[in-house]
C-alpha cells in the first residue's frame, strides 16, 4: 500500500533533461502535484535527473503529477508529461517503438509502419471493487501540423479522437500499425502526430485522468527533381549545370546523385556526383536546392549513363528520380598528311 | 582519318576534383519511393485492420477527461534581480505594499526553481512551514504567526516541507485570506 501513496517522478525527468538543454532558450523545470479532490497545488523541487519521493503523500482521491517546462523568453509554457495516482487506480504504460533510433521524441515516416506497446497492471474485478479499479480507456488521437508544420506551439486540446476502446485485463500488449492516420493530402505529405493514451474512469473523488501517454510525430515522404539534364540526351562535351532540388528530406538522412554506366537498375552503388551530397541529422525535415557542375571526373567513359537522385534513412534507400543520358566525346576528324621532299 | 580522343583533352583541362564513394547502403532495402497512390491502399488495410478495433469499445465522454490547467495561470510569478520563480496560487499569504510590483513577471527574467530563488531572496522573503491539514484548509494558521509574520514586513509564502503550496480557505471559512493575489486552486 505504501506504493500507492507515494509517486516516483523519475521517468517524467528524463524529458525535462532534454528541453533544458535546449540551444534555443533557458527552460526551467517544475513538477506540480494537485490533490484530488481538495485541489491543493504543491511544487515539487526535483533535479533534472533522476527519482524521488513526494514530500506530500497522495490522498485516497488521488493525485495528479505534472511535469511543466517554462521558457523565460517569451514566457511559455509547456506540459511534458501528466500522470494521476490514487490508492486503487490501475497502474498503466504505453510506449512507441519506430524504426527511427532517434530517442528524444519517436518519429517516423509518414509511409512507414510503428508499434504501440502498453502495459496495464492492477486492474481488480471484484465485486465490490470500485469502478474505476475494473477497468481503463484507451484513446487514440491524431493531429495535423498543416502543410510544413512543426508541431511547435500547437493546440493539443484541438487533437482528433480516433479510436476509444476499454482495457479490462492487466497485462502487456503491442499493437502494429502500417501507416499513420494523421489526416493530409496527398498522404505522402503529412506532417503531424498521433498519440496515444490510457485514462482511469471518472468517480467521486477524481474525473477520468490521465495514467500514461506515448506521442510518435510523422514526416513527410521527400520528393526531389534532376534538373539540367533531359532523359536520352547525348552529352558531347563538357557535363551540364544541374539543379538539384530537394523537399522535405527525412531529419535523418543522406541524400546523393549517384551515376554509373548502363541502364538504370533499382539498387546499384554508383559514384557520388561531387557537391550533391547533403547529410543531415535535424530535428525537422529540411528542403535545399543545390547546382553541380563540373563533375566530369566521374563520367569517366562512353556510353549510356544513368544518374539517380536517392536518399538513404532509417527507412532504408528511396530513389526519389533518376534519368538516363549518353556520352560520346568521340570526335571523328578527315584529313591527310602529306609531306614534301624536296 | 586521325581520331583524337576528346576526353583526353578535357581530362588535361578539369580540375580533378576526386571521385566520391557512395555512402554505405549494403544491407538497406532499395525502392522507389513511395506514391500517392500507393499510400491510399495502405492507409484503406490499415483503418480496416485497426488493432485498436480489436478491443471492446468505450462510452466514456472523452470530452470530460481532467486536462491540467497552464501552469502560468495556476501560479503567482515572482520576479526580483533579474530572476523569478512560480508558486501555486494560494501559496503566498502576504504580501506587503513595497512588494506587489515583484508579484508579476517582469520580462527578461530568467526563472528559476523555488529553492534556488529563495535561497538569494531571503532578505525579503519568508517561508511558513505548514502542515497539511492547515493547506486542505481543515486547520488555521495561529493568529500569533500571522501577527508576527505581518509585523516582520516580508512576502510570505506557504511551504510544505520546502515546497511551495497552496492553502485552501478554511472549510467554515467563508472570508476572503490575507492575500490579495491569491484566488481559488484551479479545479482538476
Amino acid at each position: 500500500m505504501t506504493s500507492r501513496f507515494t509517486h516516483f517522478i523519475g521517468s517524467m525527468l528524463v524529458l525535462a533533461s532534454a528541453a533544458s538543454s535546449s540551444g534555443q532558450g533557458v527552460y526551467t523545470n517544475f513538477v506540480r502535484q494537485v490533490q484530488l479532490p481538495t485541489g491543493t497545488q504543491y511544487d515539487v523541487s526535483v533535479d533534472s535527473k533522476g527519482s524521488q519521493l513526494s514530500a506530500l503523500a497522495i490522498n485516497p482521491g488521488g493525485a495528479r503529477f505534472e511535469l511543466w517546462t517554462i521558457l523565460s523568453d517569451p514566457l511559455t509554457s509547456y506540459l511534458l508529461d501528466n500522470q494521476y495516482v490514487s490508492s486503487y487506480t490501475p497502474n498503466a504504460s504505453v510506449y512507441i517503438t519506430t524504426e527511427d533510433p532517434y530517442t528524444t521524441i519517436p518519429r517516423t515516416r509518414c509511409d512507414r509502419p510503428f508499434k504501440v506497446t502498453y502495459t496495464v497492471s492492477g486492474l481488480l474485478s471484484g465485486a465490490n471493487d470500485p469502478a474505476a479499479s475494473k477497468s481503463v480507456t484507451f484513446m487514440r488521437y491524431i493531429q495535423s501540423y498543416g502543410s510544413n508544420g512543426t508541431g511547435i506551439d500547437i493546440d493539443r486540446t484541438q487533437a482528433s479522437l480516433k479510436t476509444k476502446t476499454t482495457i479490462t485485463g492487466n497485462g502487456t500488449s503491442t499493437l502494429n500499425y502500417a501507416v499513420t492516420a494523421v489526416p493530409g493530402g496527398p498522404l505522402t505529405k503529412i506532417w503531424g502526430e498521433e498519440n496515444f493514451k490510457i485514462y482511469t474512469i471518472a468517480d467521486t473523488n477524481a474525473p477520468a485522468s490521465q495514467l500514461c501517454s506515448a506521442m510518435v510525430q510523422m514526416w513527410p515522404v521527400a520528393d526531389g527533381s534532376i534538373a539540367g539534364i533531359t532523359s536520352g540526351q547525348l552529352i558531347r562535351v563538357a557535363m551540364p549545370t544541374l539543379t538539384l532540388t530537394y523537399n522535405d528530406l527525412y531529419p535523418a538522412s543522406t541524400t546523393y546523385v549517384q551515376v554509373y554506366q548502363g541502364n538504370p537498375v533499382l539498387g546499384t552503388t554508383g559514384t557520388v556526383v561531387p557537391g550533391s551530397a547533403l547529410v543531415l541529422n535535424e530535428t525537422l525535415p529540411v528542403d535545399r536546392v543545390l547546382t553541380v557542375s563540373g563533375y566530369d571526373s566521374v563520367i569517366n567513359a562512353d556510353g549510356t549513363w544513368t544518374m539517380e537522385l536517392i536518399t538513404i534513412t532509417p527507412f532504408g534507400v528511396d530513389r526519389l528520380a533518376y534519368v538516363t543520358f549518353s556520352v560520346n566525346r568521340m570526335i571523328s576528324m578527315n584529313g591527310t598528311f602529306t609531306t614534301n621532299n624536296n | 582519318m586521325k581520331r583524337i580522343h576528346l576526353i583526353s583533352i578535357l581530362a588535361a583541362c578539369v580540375q580533378a576534383s576526386g571521385l566520391y564513394a557512395a555512402a554505405p547502403t549494403a544491407g538497406l532495402v532499395w525502392r522507389d519511393v513511395v506514391t500517392h497512390e500507393q499510400l491510399v491502399v495502405r492507409a484503406a488495410a490499415a483503418a480496416k485492420n485497426d488493432p485498436m478495433l480489436k478491443l471492446p469499445p468505450s462510452t466514456v465522454d472523452e470530452t470530460l477527461v481532467a486536462r491540467p490547467q497552464d501552469i502560468l495561470t495556476t501560479s503567482d510569478i515572482i520576479s526580483f534581480g533579474g530572476l523569478a520563480t512560480l508558486v501555486p496560487k494560494r501559496a503566498i499569504l502576504q504580501i506587503p505594499v513595497s512588494y506587489r510590483d515583484r508579484i508579476t513577471y517582469v520580462k527578461g527574467s530568467k526563472f528559476k526553481s523555488w529553492p534556488d530563488f529563495f535561497r538569494v531572496n531571503r532578505g525579503w522573503i519568508s517561508a511558513l512551514e505548514v502542515s497539511r491539514e492547515q493547506a486542505e484548509g481543515k486547520d488555521p494558521i495561529d493568529a500569533e504567526t500571522r501577527k508576527v509574520l505581518t509585523d516582520g514586513g516580508n512576502l510570505v509564502v506557504a511551504v510544505y516541507k520546502g515546497g511551495p503550496i497552496s492553502v485552501l480557505p478554511l472549510k467554515d471559512d467563508k472570508a476572503a485570506t490575507d492575500s490579495s493575489k491569491t484566488s481559488t486552486p484551479a479545479k482538476p
